[in-house]
């Protein structure tokens, strides 16, 4: 899996956000805001083939939580990242 | 023929089709006077031929009769293709200019006239946006909202049980930013209602409508604002990177000066006294 190269962050007033075009529908957009530790996996991770244990090691990194805790907040992200489209295969 | 549209002189050349455009209703309000210097310039009955190009937007015109199309050719020039009718051809390295091919129908006419005008000045900071703008005390208000939601219903409210209010433009007003502050202008693209004034006001607030089975209305942080405003932009501009850029840029202004609010309502008075009191408070509250 990998970061969606075709979405861009857009930076609004100090806020971090995605947007994409919902497909089907008339006009409609979707706006993801991505809040300071979503940017920090964004940042480090985004050209690389995503993994995991990347990912959990970013956390660990720069967070002073431990590894069960960090693999858990990793998969939830990942999950959210690709409810969003914002990881693909 | 010169027109002054959204602070912006427009020149509009051509033969058959820039008498059409002339004689479009509420064109004559926005004519400027010979002397006005020529800052865009859309050039109507040009020859154009559509090259290979890459497509960001499908979307169909009078009632999904027409298929449009918008995109790039291999040197980033845009082209909006209206199905076999018509061309209109703009390069961003050319950002004052945008051509279009030779039309012979009004309504399609005015429609390329409104697409000429979002791609120039998404360049030059002025964009039409998909409101119903009401005017009160000098200051304006733009309802926002899907088709059907109520917008001309609420400012029509307004207009009934606010005294001194009056409608600026029904469908299509420009929004700006001029030295710091967000202004509208009325335009020539007022949808079904014949509305059209050659006035420039500040903004009291944007409001994004959305009918509920009662009367309620807060306003938005930064995040909720911007999705508040962005769909009510010329949607193709969303569809290609370039453009999003830019349009991301307008609407991080606009919304960055302008207080952004979110409100069910009801068609009733009590919504028009409610969406009144709240923005037009808010100016002194901030």
């Amino acid at each position: 899996m990998r970061i969606n190269p075709k979405r861009k962050v857009h930076n609004v007033s100090g806020e971090n956000i995605v947007i994409s075009q919902i497909e089907g529908t008339a006009d409609m957009t979707q706006v993801v805001a991505l809040n300071e530790s979503a940017m920090l996996l964004y940042n480090n991770l985004r050209s690389k083939d995503l993994k995991v244990d990347d990912i959990v090691q970013v956390l660990l990194d720069n967070y002073d939580i431990d590894e069960s805790t960090a693999h858990r907040d990793a998969e939830e992200w990942v999950a959210s990242m690709r409810e969003q489209g914002l990881i693909i295969d | 023929m010169h027109y002054t549209i959204g602070g912006h002189t427009i020149t509009i050349t051509g033969q058959a089709d820039a008498d059409l455009a002339a004689r479009l209703p509420g064109m004559s309000v926005f004519e400027a006077d010979g002397s006005a210097c020529d800052e865009v310039r859309i050039m109507l009955d040009t020859d154009l031929t559509l090259p290979d190009c890459q497509w960001h937007h499908r979307f169909g015109l009078a009632d999904d009769t027409l298929e449009c199309r918008f995109g790039t050719d291999s040197d980033g020039v845009y082209y909006y293709a209206f199905g076999d009718r018509g061309l209109l051809r703009f390069d961003p390295r050319q950002a004052h200019t945008v051509q279009c091919s030779h039309l012979g129908d009004p309504e399609l006419l005015r429609y390329a006239l409104w697409t000429a005008y979002s791609m120039t000045g998404l360049h030059l900071g002025a964009l039409p946006v998909h409101a119903s703008t009401v005017v009160n005390s000098g200051r304006a208000v733009l309802c926002l909202g899907e088709s059907g939601t109520g917008k001309s219903t609420h400012t029509g409210l307004w207009i009934k049980h606010i005294e001194g209010s009056y409608l600026l433009n029904d469908d299509s007003p420009i929004v700006s930013i001029k030295n710091g502050e967000a202004v509208v202008y009325g335009s020539p693209w007022s949808g079904k209602t014949p509305c059209y004034r050659s006035e420039r006001l500040p903004i009291a607030a944007l409001l994004r409508l959305e009918q509920r089975p009662e009367n309620s209305i807060r306003r938005l942080k930064t995040v909720e604002a911007f999705t508040a405003l962005q769909p009510s932009c010329p949607p193709s501009l969303a569809r290609e990177e370039r453009c999003l850029d830019k349009l991301v840029e307008f609407v991080s202004a606009v919304i960055s000066n302008t207080p952004v609010y979110r409100m069910g309502c009801l068609p009733n008075a009590d919504a028009a006294r409610l969406s009144f009191s709240t923005l037009m408070n808010s100016h002194h509250a901030d």
